[in-house]
């Protein structure tokens, strides 16, 4: 099995340097399609692995070499296969795969095609890195990796000024989560003299509650970072500047994702710190409520799905934060699914359209693009959560979790956030693809994408339509590791009514998006509208002003802090004190060479002062020597 | 001939550098690789028959030079100095290899060869005298490199720099006299051997103030905050190859410095120290990013970075225990390398367009992409991406220092957010957008000279981020053995108790005796 | 009243602060010389009172060197002397500046 998991690991890397060889050459379809095979084989050999695993088999663990090693520290290259990371791979695996062979398509006319392909695999390889290794260093390497590649891919096309912009954003935002996972790892070295996960959960249960309050704290900033979680919310929504199968990849289905994977690696520390859950669940309901309501009104297609999945995230940590790992780690699972194919679908209408995002300049759509509309519409739905399609297993999963665990607060954040996902899902549907053809304003053709990026596209459907379907198989893997717990409302009756209520909202949702933006009247709006000048709007569509107030309270002060330290503080204080010394020193010689007059009679005087002088501070010292006894009294007396 | 490996490794470039005066002017640039070339053979050498698992002193040399005041020619390297006498070989010989269009070439190669002799003797050393010797002398050839290569304000920086930095060390110098003094005053003989000095426990008080004359020595050296100002200029004015070799060796002697001195021989007083200089540090690491992000010269960014990276330095001395020094140590490798190959980066470009100004850049990665990438290889180092070389130092001795101190190691640890954000803006000014200058159309990219000291960099940050070990088990157990030292040493309960005693059994067999009292 | 040490040691003061003064305040080369030589003969008294009082030869000792020593001194000095008045026609310290600073 170890050859299985080297090569899930490997490839990845090979085809991201076999790509990076062609870097600087002109696009080849070759540096596109080798590493897309050889993420297959990484697909393979996760699943080789995943059946291993299913069908009964002893966790993979192995050790490559040594990392660090100093002092009591020792940090190996170890990996681990167990239920949690296999299904991390899988999904990792799996929707690469398919982003990667649909990029061929999608890439086609980038000069940067070759570029691309050696990034989109080195970012898988950073995601294996950190599903599968089995120590923190090693989650931290593979953490700081995807930012690295995310970075890179959001500022693809470095010519543009936002995507630079957004890319710098991003890196520094994580970074910012990143120093709270670093000082998290350093405290659980600390405490538990060691970083694998093992030993380190092995030993969590006899540490002070104080501590592991702070651990948990620590680790869950690291989280906030990654699956951008309020405050830290902002990156996700700009990273959309960067190639549309990258938002499907990065910033839908796995890198966001690595939080709750933290979290629910992190079960038994989190499971001795309940507060800190109910923290994590109150802030995921909070952000799943708070992405939502932004994704509303936003104009820009890519910036509501990015929205959309900022909620769903929520809704992951909310079950993580429960202490239901299995249902997060499932909800985590199917929205891979299906976001994946919804932002896969949004890349293909933005290359119908000719990059256009803006969702009320389309309409129609489904004349043209039969495809992509089913797929588009098909993703919604699973995202509404329309029983059978995966979210409404996943997601009102979550839901029952928030009931049953007797948070009826987050429960009905959490089933209203449901409706206006389905709202907004369906609002874009129905801009895109039904009403009038709004484009032909702006001279715009639109075609269908290639064949084989729909067809590429399929296994998630297929994936986004069954996924429920493996639920109780799913749940009796990955209970061998998390806790077990069910979640069943007690009363049949009680559940039939949740369930049922649940999805006539969700149904009336979607028929309200349908009933308002999928007629002939809906206008490209021009800012006169009554309701675009609704103080409620204006908040929404600039995202309750959180990057004005970045921009204006932190990024700006910043950036004059650092020119008033440059240009006040080390020009004009530290250096200038330096120079001042030195100036004092050079000023006396330049006062005192007036006594090397060269006129001999005035050295004369000089001399005769100095002999004068030399003997009365000899005259004085001695003195006080011979008197000190009664020097010392007086000066006693004075209080000295 | 192993016997004297280090004193060949000390006087064979100088050696060659006197002859260097009668090569041909066409000829030196072969003269100097070739010279700079066995000389990083031998320091390979050197490594190839260090004893890796000893933690003592190895390849002791000791020639009497004044007996009656016990100063000796000593030498040897124990697993702290060995990697930073290689680092320094292989920059000389990269820097000569590399350096393109200078005026007065023999000369220059010359004054490499010299300055070669003296880092390799200032990390060799190990008598007080000797080693003050071979740190002042490397002030003359840096001085000169500066003073006959530099830029338009080149006369004012390098009298700075000297002036400075000498004026630092002779405050040292008198503690080192008080030093052998003490000793002196203790044993009834003279001696300036260090490791004689390590032997003397000292009162407290005397330490502290040993302390702070050594402190400010080395503390200008670094350049720790607030004694940093004189570095910009430095960097500024310097050639390229000045600033590679300023930034990756010579600022490592402070450092050095710190570990070989200052820790070992007042373990009480660096304890006593240990926050105010952590404070020091941290202003240094954030303060310093925040210049740096300021800044509209490409090489200041780079000249401020390393004094925010020296921060990190500083911070893992202090961390006293084996996971923070071992760090220092590994980062002062690290940022060698690292800045370095950012100095040799900025030089390419200021070789092409003679401006180091960002504003005058902007969209190189559409002209020049090798050279982007080598610079964003060098950059992700430089801000500490994990499996890079820069990562595993500042792990560690941000790890390290988390044991003496929380609030400060979170203060500390923003240097990956700062620095972050210095980089990343200035990357983004210089090689992100639209080529607006017409000056940058037509810019060749790296060439193969240039390449030539690029890609061994970059195979070092690469190969030492990912396998670290070769280097840093010799210097955890040279480690090891200092901070056993200063638990022995120490006096003072405080510092007993800051410093880990490595001896387990010692430990448990002492407090069974005490309760058995 | 007997003459005794005190008389010699006032006296030699006195002159010490006559010479002390012509030190200072000679703008003439040669003059100079004289208010040294008061300088040293002042010492010189002051070595013999005390030498006389101690009844101590080494102090007349030193007195005779000193003699001889300002003698030496006189003559190099009055040769430098002539030479500087022949190549510039004066004594006055005033022009001599060469060493300024």
């Amino acid at each position: 099995m170890e050859l299985y998991l080297y090569l899930a690991l490997f490839s990845p890397l090979a085809g991201s340097l076999f790509a990076g060889l062609f870097g600087a050459s002109p696009r080849t379809k070759i540096a596109g399609v080798v590493p897309s095979l050889l993420l297959l084989l990484s697909f393979v050999s996760s699943t080789v692995l995943l059946i291993y695993i299913l069908s009964g088999g002893e966790k993979v663990h192995v050790e490559m070499m040594t990392w660090m090693a100093t002092g009591d520290l020792y940090i190996p290259f170890g990996f681990i296969v167990d239920q949690v990371s296999v299904t991390m791979m899988m999904v990792v695996t799996l929707v690469s795969t398919v982003v990667h062979f649909y990029s061929i398509g999608y890439m086609d006319h980038d000069k940067g095609f070759n570029r691309f392909f050696s990034y989109l695999s080195a970012f898988v390889f950073s995601m294996m890195i950190l599903v599968m290794s089995d120590n923190f260093a090693g989650l931290f390497i593979g953490w700081e990796g995807v930012g690295l590649c995310s970075w890179l891919l959001i500022g693809f096309w470095y010519h543009k000024e936002s995507a630079t912009w957004a890319a710098n954003e991003a890196f520094i935002m994580n970074r910012i989560a990143d120093l709270g996972m670093l000082i998290g790892i350093f405290l659980v070295y600390w405490n538990t003299g060691s970083l694998q996960y093992d030993q380190v959960f092995a030993t969590v249960g006899s540490l002070d509650k104080e501590v592991l309050t702070w651990m948990g704290i620590f680790l869950f900033i690291g989280a906030m970072g990654k699956s951008a979680q309020f405050p830290l919310h902002t990156w996700l929504a700009d990273a959309m500047e960067g190639p549309t199968p990258v938002s499907a990849l990065i910033h839908a289905a796995t890198m966001v994702t690595a939080g709750v994977y933290l979290v629910v690696r992190a079960n038994p520390l989190y499971d001795l710190i309940p507060n800190v859950g109910l923290f994590i669940a109150s802030l995921g309901a909070f952000v799943a409520l708070f992405a939502a309501s932004m994704a509303l009104v936003n104009r820009d297609m890519k910036r509501i799905i990015a929205y959309s999945t900022l909620s769903q995230l929520g809704y992951m940590f909310v079950a993580a934060g429960l202490g239901a790992y299995w249902v997060a780690l499932f909800h985590l699972m199917a929205h891979a699914f299906f976001k994946a194919l919804l932002f896969l679908g949004a890349g293909n209408v933005m290359h119908a359209m000719h990059n256009e995002l803006d969702p009320f300049k389309m309409g129609g759509l489904r004349k043209v693009m039969k495809g992509t509309f089913i797929m588009m519409t098909l993703a919604s739905v699973a995202l509404a959560g329309i029983y059978p399609f995966a979210g409404f297993f996943s997601k009102d999963l979550i839901l029952e979790v928030g009931f049953v665990e007797n948070h009826y607060i987050i429960y009905t954040v959490l089933l209203f956030t449901a409706g206006l996902t389905a709202f907004y899902s369906f609002r874009l549907v129905a801009l895109i693809f039904h009403g009038e053809e709004r484009y032909k304003l702006f001279g715009i053709h639109p075609h269908e994408a290639y064949k084989f990026m729909l067809v590429a596209m399929s296994p998630l459907l297929l994936l986004a339509i069954i996924a429920g379907s493996f639920k109780m198989t799913y749940f009796e893997m990955v209970t061998a590791v998390l806790p077990a717990t069910e979640y069943h409302v007690h009363s049949a009756i009680a559940y039939w009514i949740m369930t049922i209520g649940t999805q006539l909202f969700v149904i009336l949702a979607i028929a309200f998006a349908y009933k308002k933006y999928a007629n002939n009247k809906v206008k490209v709006p021009d800012g006169t509208s009554k309701m675009e000048n609704n103080l409620c709007y204006k908040t929404l569509s600039n995202q309750y002003y959180i990057p004005y107030i970045y921009e204006e309270y932190l990024v700006k002060p910043y950036r004059e802090l650092s020119s008033v330290f440059w240009k006040q503080v080390d020009m004009k204080v530290v250096d200038a004190t330096v120079d001042g010394i030195a100036g004092i020193i050079y000023a006396g010689g330049e006062k005192t060479r007036v006594m090397q007059s060269g006129n001999l009679s005035t050295m004369l005087k000089w001399m005769v002062a100095g002999t004068i002088g030399l003997l009365s501070f000899a005259v004085v010292f001695g003195l006080a020597v011979r008197y000190s006894g009664e020097i010392k009294i007086i000066l006693s007396g004075l209080g000295v | 001939m192993l016997n004297h490996i280090l004193s060949i490794l000390i006087f064979f470039p100088a050696l060659a550098a006197m002859l260097g005066f009668i090569i041909h002017k066409d000829s030196i640039r072969a003269y100097g690789v070739a010279i700079a070339a066995i000389e990083f053979a031998l320091s390979l050498w050197l490594w190839f028959s260090f004893d890796s698992s000893a933690s003592g002193m190895q390849f002791m040399e000791n020639l009497p030079l004044v007996p009656a005041f016990g100063i000796n020619y000593i030498l040897g390297v124990d697993g702290i100095s060995l990697f930073i006498i290689i680092l320094a070989s292989f920059f000389t010989m990269i820097g000569i290899a590399s350096l393109t269009d200078t005026k007065n070439e023999k000369n220059m190669i010359v004054t490499l060869l010299f300055l070669q002799m003296t880092m390799a003797g200032v990390f060799a050393a190990l008598d007080g005298i000797v080693f003050y010797i071979f740190w002042e002398l490397s002030l003359v050839p840096m001085l000169y490199i500066i003073g006959a290569w530099g830029g338009p304000l080149r006369i004012y920086a390098s009298v700075k720099f000297f002036l400075y930095t000498f004026t630092g060390s002779l405050v040292m110098l008198v503690g080192m006299l008080f030093m052998a003094y003490f000793y002196y005053q203790a044993t009834g003989a003279w001696s300036f051997a260090i490791l004689d000095w390590y032997r003397l426990i000292l009162p407290e008080s005397f330490q502290l103030w040993l302390f702070a004359a050594f402190f400010i020595g080395f503390a200008i050296k670094v350049p720790m905050f607030p004694f940093h100002t004189w570095l910009p200029y430095a960097h500024g004015q310097a050639p390229t190859i000045g600033s590679v070799i300023l930034a990756a060796i010579l600022l490592k002697m402070g450092t050095y410095a710190f570990i070989r001195f200052s820790l070992p021989m007042f373990p009480d007083a660096s304890v006593f120290f240990m926050f105010p200089i952590a404070v020091l540090a941290i202003i240094m690491v954030i303060y310093t990013a925040m210049v740096a992000y300021a800044q509209e010269d490409v090489k200041q960014v780079v000249a401020y970075s390393s004094v925010s990276h020296m921060g990190i330095i500083i911070l893992g001395t202090f961390a006293l225990n084996v996971e923070g020094i071992t760090g220092s140590i590994f980062l002062m490798i690290a940022h060698g390398v690292v800045s370095g190959a950012l100095f040799l980066l900025v030089g390419v470009i200021y070789d092409r367009r003679h401006t180091k100004m960002m504003s005058e850049f902007g969209g190189l990665a559409h002209v020049m992409p090798r050279y982007a990438t080598i610079f964003g290889l060098m950059l992700m180092a430089s801000v500490g991406m994990p499996l890079t070389i820069n990562f595993v130092g500042e792990f560690l001795s941000l790890l390290g220092f988390y044991k003496q101190s929380h609030i400060l190691t979170l203060l500390a640890g923003t240097a990956i957010i700062v620095g972050a954000i210095y980089m990343l803006a200035a990357y983004k000014k210089m090689f992100f957008g639209e080529v607006t200058n017409e000056k940058n159309k037509n810019l060749p990219d790296v060439s193969k000279r240039e390449l030539l000291a690029l890609i061994p960099l970059s195979i070092i940050t690469i190969w030492l981020g990912i396998y670290p070990k070769p280097i840093l088990a010799p210097i955890n157990n040279s480690v090891e053995s200092i901070v056993q030292l200063m638990h022995d040493k120490s006096i003072t309960n405080e510092a007993k108790t800051r410093i880990p005693n490595l001896v387990k059994g010692a430990e448990i067999a002492k407090t069974s005796e005490q309760g058995a009292h | 009243m007997e003459i005794g040490l005190n008389h010699y040691l006032v006296l030699s003061t006195l002159l010490f602060a006559i010479g002390l003064i012509g030190v200072m305040r000679r703008k003439n080369l040669l003059l100079l010389f004289f208010a040294t030589e008061i300088l040293l003969n002042s010492v010189n008294i002051a070595f013999a009172a005390i030498s006389h009082y101690y009844g101590d030869l080494t102090g007349q000792l030193f007195v005779f060197f000193v003699i001889a020593i300002a003698a030496s001194e006189v003559a190099v000095g009055l040769g430098l002397l002539i030479v500087w008045h022949k190549r510039h026609g004066n004594i006055d310290l005033d022009h001599m500046s060469t060493m300024r600073g």
